[in-house]
C-alpha cells in the first residue's frame, strides 16, 4: 500500500517536469526554425526600428514593445495595491475586516478574465457617454483591468507569507522597541520577501499570457510599436492567437511557433529580474549592503 | 537590599480567561540580579513579559495592575496610558529562554534596531555593535565572521548575540528569561561570570532553574507558586543550600 502511495507521488512528481519538457521541446522544434531577424523586423533594418523607433509592419518587434509595456504596466499598478492590501490584512485588520476582505479577494479571484475585459470595455462606453466623449480603449485601459486579474494573487501570497513569519521574530521586534508598523517594514516585510516574490512572478506570468482582456481593451492587430498609455497597442499573445487562427501558408502557423517561443522567453526574462531582484533586496536586508 | 527599582502591585495576567498570575505584589532592588525561581509553566515568563508589556503581542492576553519602574532617574507607570509601549521595551531589555536571533548576519542584528529605533548614523552603529559585542565577550569569536548568518553561530553564542543587541540600546533594566537554559557548563559559566559584571550598571531581574546559580550570584529571590503567587525568600534561605533545597523540594 505504501509502496503504491510512493509510486503514485512520484509519478505525479515527475508528471510535471515531463509535460513541461515536452512542451518546451516542441517548441522548439516548431519555433526555432522561424527564428530569424525578418521574425521580428519584416523589411525594415533592426537598428533602425530598435533605436530610432521605425516604424515595422511585418514583424514581432512591436508586439514585444507592447507585451513588455503591458506587464510593466500592469505589475506596477498591481504589485503595491496587491502588497499594501495583503499587508493591512494580514496585520491591522480587526478579524471581521479580514473575513469580509479575504472573501472580496477570493471573488476577485474567481472572476474570469473576459468578464474583466468586459468590465474595461463597458467603463470606456460609459466613460464617452458622460465626461469623456472621446474615451477609447488603449494600453492603459488594459493594464488597469489585468492589473484587477493580478490582485488577488498578489493580495494573497502576501497576507499568506506575513502570517507563516514565526511569531518570534515579531516578539523579537517588539522587546527591542520597534513599533508595530517597524516591525512589519523592517522585519516581516523582508522575511516573507520570498513569498511575496513568488506572488509577483505568478502575476507577472497572468498578465503576460492573457489574452482576453486586452482582446476587449485595446490590443489589435496592427497598431505598431505602443505610442502613448492611450493608444492601441499589439501584444504578443494576441499576435500568436490571431496567427493561429486565421493562417493561410504553414510559413504563417510557423510564425506563430516562433512568436509563442518569443513570449515565453520574455516572460522568462521579466522572471529573471523579478528573482534578480529579490536576491538583491534580500542581502541588502540581511547585511546592510548591497552585494 | 538596594532601593527598589521595579515596583509590581496587585499584578494579575489571565490568557484567554485563564488566570496565571494573580494579584502578584513585588518590588524588585536595583541592580540585583534578582532571581525567579518556580515550577515550569508557574508564570515566570509571563512575570518577565510583564514588566516589558510584552503579553501584549498574545492575542486574548489581559493585564490588570500596576508595575512602575524607575527609569531615568524618574518613576514610569509601564501600563499608564501616556506612557510610550516602544520607549518602555527599549529601556527594559529582554533575552528570551530560547535565542531569538534575527534571519541576519551577526553584525545586522544588533545594528538593525539601532539604526530602525534610535536612528543613529552608521559609524555610531558600527562603534556600540563592537561595544555590546565585546560587552558580552563575543568579539573575539566572532569579530572575524560578522557577515555570517547569525542562525550560524552556536547556541551560547546566539544568546550572547541576544543580550549584546539588547545592550547596545543602552537599557536600564534586562530581564533575562534562563540565560543559561541552553548552555553547557562551561558556557553557563561565561555567562554567570557577565551577570555579575553587569549588575553594576543594570537592574538584572533574572529566571532561572538551577538553584545553585541563584544561591551563588543572587541578591533577592523570589519563588512563584502555582497559582500565580510569589514568596520572597530570605537571605539566610537562598544562602544556605540545604534551606534552598528543601523549599524548592516542597514547591515540586
Ligand atoms: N501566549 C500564551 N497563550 C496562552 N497561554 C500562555 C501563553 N503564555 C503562557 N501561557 C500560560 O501561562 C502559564 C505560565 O507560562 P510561562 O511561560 O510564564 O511559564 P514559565 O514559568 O516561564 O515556565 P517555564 O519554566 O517552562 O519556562 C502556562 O500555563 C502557559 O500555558
Ligand atoms: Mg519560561
Amino acid at each position: 500500500m505504501e509502496r503504491m502511495l510512493r509510486l503514485f507521488a512520484w509519478g505525479a512528481s515527475v508528471l510535471v517536469p515531463a509535460v513541461l519538457l515536452t512542451l518546451l521541446a516542441f517548441l522548439l522544434w516548431r519555433g526555432v526554425p522561424g527564428w530569424s531577424l525578418a521574425l521580428f523586423f519584416g523589411d525594415t533594418p533592426p537598428l533602425d526600428a530598435v533605436l530610432r523607433g521605425a516604424p515595422v509592419f511585418d514583424g514581432l518587434w512591436p508586439a514585444c514593445l507592447g507585451t513588455v509595456a503591458l506587464v510593466l504596466l500592469a505589475t506596477a499598478i498591481a504589485v503595491p495595491l496587491g502588497i499594501a492590501s495583503g499587508v493591512y490584512q494580514a496585520e491591522f485588520a480587526s478579524p471581521r475586516q479580514r473575513a469580509a476582505l479575504s472573501f472580496c479577494v477570493d471573488l476577485l479571484a474567481g472572476i474570469p478574465s473576459i468578464l474583466m475585459g468586459l468590465f474595461g470595455f463597458a467603463l470606456i462606453l460609459l466613460l464617452r457617454k458622460t465626461v469623456a466623449p472621446a474615451a477609447n480603449t488603449g494600453l492603459l485601459l488594459s493594464a488597469g483591468c489585468l492589473a484587477l486579474l493580478v490582485l488577488p494573487y498578489l493580495i494573497s501570497t502576501t497576507r499568506l507569507a506575513l502570517e507563516s513569519v514565526p511569531h518570534e521574530l515579531r516578539l523579537a521586534g517588539a522587546c527591542l522597541g520597534l513599533s508595530h508598523g517597524q516591525v512589519v517594514g523592517r522585519i516581516l516585510l523582508p522575511a516573507a520577501l520570498h513569498g511575496i516574490f513568488g506572488g509577483v512572478i505568478l502575476a507577472v506570468g497572468r498578465a503576460a499570457e492573457d489574452t482576453a482582456v486586452i482582446l476587449l481593451t485595446g490590443v489589435v492587430a496592427n497598431a505598431g510599436a505602443p505610442s502613448s498609455l492611450f493608444g492601441k497597442y499589439e501584444a504578443l499573445p494576441f499576435h500568436i492567437y490571431y496567427l493561429a487562427a486565421e493562417y493561410q501558408t504553414p510559413a504563417q502557423l510557423a510564425q506563430a511557433f516562433a512568436a509563442a517561443l518569443v513570449l515565453l522567453c520574455i516572460t522568462g526574462g521579466l522572471f529573471a529580474v523579478a528573482r534578480l531582484l529579490r536576491a538583491h533586496l534580500e542581502t541588502r536586508w540581511k547585511t546592510g549592503r548591497s552585494q | 537590599m538596594n532601593s527598589c527599582a521595579i515596583r509590581i502591585e496587585d499584578l494579575s495576567v489571565a490568557f484567554g480567561g485563564r488566570t496565571v498570575i494573580d494579584n502578584l505584589n513585588l518590588e524588585i532592588g536595583q541592580g540585583g540580579p534578582t532571581f525567579l525561581l518556580g515550577r515550569s509553566g508557574s508564570g515566570k515568563t509571563t512575570l518577565l513579559r510583564a514588566i516589558n508589556r510584552l503579553n501584549e503581542c498574545f492575542p486574548g492576553c489581559v493585564t490588570r495592575g500596576q508595575v512602575s519602574l524607575q527609569l531615568g532617574g524618574d518613576w514610569v507607570d509601564a501600563y499608564a496610558p501616556g506612557t510610550v509601549v516602544e520607549t518602555l521595551r527599549r529601556q527594559a531589555g529582554m533575552v528570551f529562554q530560547s535565542p531569538n536571533v534575527l534571519p541576519l548576519s551577526v553584525a545586522r542584528n544588533v545594528i538593525l534596531p539601532l539604526r530602525t529605533v534610535l536612528n543613529l548614523p552608521a559609524d555610531e552603529c558600527e562603534a556600540r555593535m563592537e561595544q555590546a559585542l565585546r560587552d558580552v565577550h563575543l568579539w573575539n569569536e566572532v569579530g572575524d565572521r560578522l557577515a555570517a548568518p547569525a542562525a550560524s553561530l552556536s547556541g551560547g553564542q546566539q544568546q550572547r548575540l541576544c543580550l549584546a543587541r539588547a545592550l547596545a540600546l543602552r537599557p536600564e533594566v534586562l530581564l533575562l528569561d534562563e540565560p543559561t537554559a541552553s548552555l553547557d557548563f562551561k558556557a553557563a559559566r561565561q555567562i554567570e561570570e557577565l551577570l555579575v559584571e553587569l549588575k553594576t550598571r543594570y537592574t538584572l531581574v533574572v529566571v532561572s532553574h538551577s538553584l545553585s546559580q541563584a544561591h551563588r550570584l543572587a541578591e533577592q529571590v523570589f519563588v512563584l507558586r502555582d497559582g500565580g503567587r510569589v514568596e520572597r525568600l530570605e537571605e539566610e534561605v537562598f544562602r544556605d543550600k540545604e534551606a534552598l533545597l528543601a523549599v524548592m523540594d516542597e514547591l515540586v
